[in-house]
């Protein structure tokens, strides 16, 4: 609840910024090299630690920036359950 | 002692994690990753490279495969049947699509859909990303192992949200995942007994027979539910059978702090085992997971949506590891779909904050009841390719393209269902704030 009213005063425009830029980045930089990517991450056995990695590394970062966006156009969760 | 429990837990979770993913070995498929490098003068042999071998195989080809569509020298994949005793290439598809922008929006809309759908009610969404990739020329082993690995991030991050708004009860979760891998297991065992049996045909059969099956019982009660909890005032009731279940006292008994139940360990375990015989079988254990929770655990329907997002987190986790070591995994599809189903996933969990509870009992239902109508269309397709009647194929064909698009209706309708409901609850809040503002004036 807390964090909610600091949201409601202060709404996160740098973050969001910040984020969208590395996440905008890492996607340009996935699919102008997608030949390469494709290439390392389906080599299998030690390399299958890859596509994980690159998941979790988009989840938080592309993630986070979701989050950001949602709560600068007012999408948050209701304050109080029904 | 709490944190002995907690200790436990872990170990015993990790203990099955690493069996879930080692158990079984690679996924199974009879398909192989390769390059292709000459077409025979006769056409009808191709000579292909195994992926990480040098070694040169000659094979036969099927007489339905398209010469001209035949790619050289560029990484595909080849599907191999038995045909009169010798293994015969029936299918050749490129193991990276090349996305244009159509291809590309769809991946990106199918992907904020089954977030929403996913976020609410805590599964959905790969029932249609699936087969939607194979109709954009992704081989079947790619689009199974690029939309798992999509599944844990998208769920851990709903699995998040729905945490900080006190939805989630992690020790049910844990537990539901650990009996769930047991699930998943036994579930390829018994896939792989009925493949090796009756053919692909038959585990495509015996696929949609559970899922039609399943989803009529189970989808059509929790729509019964809803709407009768719709009708008494939308509160809420725990069911019979959780609460006679809650009363026997068998030990170890276990409390769960947020779902607000004390029950036997011994009546978690199955439900969690179902959830992964279902989810190894119709790929969507949420459907059974979700409703044994509500209906057999006792807990409310926002609390065991919730908690499903922890069991898909590990259980995604864990096959997607799987899928990683076959190297089957297309990750430029898995950051496509997440680029959207990230948005969707925080828009759903939020969305259940606005509903009265029982509204994810009316999406899941419906759903539910949708996507069976499609899985049956499905089956006259396996049943003539068993040889047990006879269609026409411009009939199949139909009935094939009718059955996805139905597929994807399930999800659009659960979509608009969620998304109106979370519009017409923000509105209510937000009149209702006005009304406390003025009142203060």
């Amino acid at each position: 609840m807390a964090g909610d009213r600091r949201g409601q005063m202060k709404k996160p425009y740098l973050n969001a910024v910040i984020l969208g830029i590395i996440s905008i980045f890492s996607y340009m930089v996935l699919f102008s090299k997608q030949e390469i990517v494709t290439s390392i991450t389906t080599k299998g056995g030690g390399y299958a630690a890859l596509p994980i990695l690159a998941a979790f590394y988009f989840s938080f970062i592309h993630g986070a920036f979701a989050s950001n966006i949602l709560s600068l156009l007012g999408i948050e969760a209701a304050k109080k359950k029904k | 002692m709490k944190k002995g429990f907690s200790v436990l837990v872990i170990l015993i979770l990790s203990m099955f994690f690493v069996s879930a993913v080692f158990a079984g070995g690679a996924p199974r498929g009879n398909f192989k990753k390769g390059t292709i490098n000459a077409v025979n003068a006769g056409g009808d042999t191709i000579v292909f490279i195994p992926a990480g071998s040098k070694e040169q195989m000659t094979i036969k080809i099927d007489t339905s495969v398209v010469h001209d569509e035949i790619v050289l020298n560029k990484e595909v994949m080849i599907t191999l049947e038995d045909k009169e005793g010798a293994e015969v290439v029936t299918n050749i598809t490129t193991m990276f699509i090349g996305l244009d922008l159509k291809k590309f929006l769809f991946i990106l809309f199918v992907g904020f859909v089954g977030g929403l759908v996913s976020g609410f009610i805590g599964s959905g969404g790969a029932f249609v990303l699936t087969p939607g990739m194979m109709s954009l020329g992704v081989p079947a082993a790619v689009a199974v192992a690029s939309n798992m690995c999509h599944k844990f991030p998208k769920a851990m991050v709903g699995a998040y949200k729905r945490f900080k708004y006190g939805q989630v009860d992690l020790k049910l979760g844990l537990i539901m995942a650990v009996s769930a891998t047991v699930g998943v297991q036994q579930g390829i065992k018994v896939q792989e007994y009925i493949f090796n049996k009756w053919g692909d045909a038959g585990s495509n059969l015996y696929v949609s027979l559970a899922f039609v099956f399943i989803l009529v019982t189970v989808g059509g009660y929790v729509f019964y539910d809803a709407w009768k909890t719709s009708k008494t005032g939308g509160e809420e009731k725990t069911s019979k059978l959780a609460l006679m279940l809650q009363k026997i006292e068998l030990p170890p008994m276990i409390h769960f702090k947020t779902a607000n139940l004390r029950i036997s360990l011994w009546f978690t375990i199955p439900v969690g085992f179902a959830t992964g015989l279902m989810a190894a079988t119709i790929a969507v254990g949420g459907f059974i997971g979700v409703p044994g929770m509500m209906y057999v655990i006792g807990a409310a329907s926002l609390v065991a949506s919730a908690t499903e997002l922890v069991i898909a987190f590990v259980m995604g986790f864990a096959g997607s590891i799987k899928w990683a070591l076959s190297g089957l995994i297309d990750i430029r599809l898995t950051l496509l779909i997440l680029a959207a189903s990230l948005f969707g996933v925080q828009i759903g969990a939020l969305g259940t904050t606005y509903v009265k509870d029982y509204m994810i009992k009316v999406v899941m239902g419906s759903i539910m009841l949708i996507v069976a109508v499609s899985r049956g269309l499905a089956i006259p397709k396996y049943l003539t390719d068993l040889g047990l009647i006879t269609l026409e194929q411009g009939t199949v064909d139909i009935m094939t393209k009718a059955s996805f698009i139905i597929m994807a209706i399930a999800l659009l309708i659960g979509a608009v269902i969620i998304l109106s409901s979370m519009i017409k609850g923000m509105k209510k809040e937000k009149g209702m704030k006005m009304v406390t503002s003025h009142g203060k004036i």
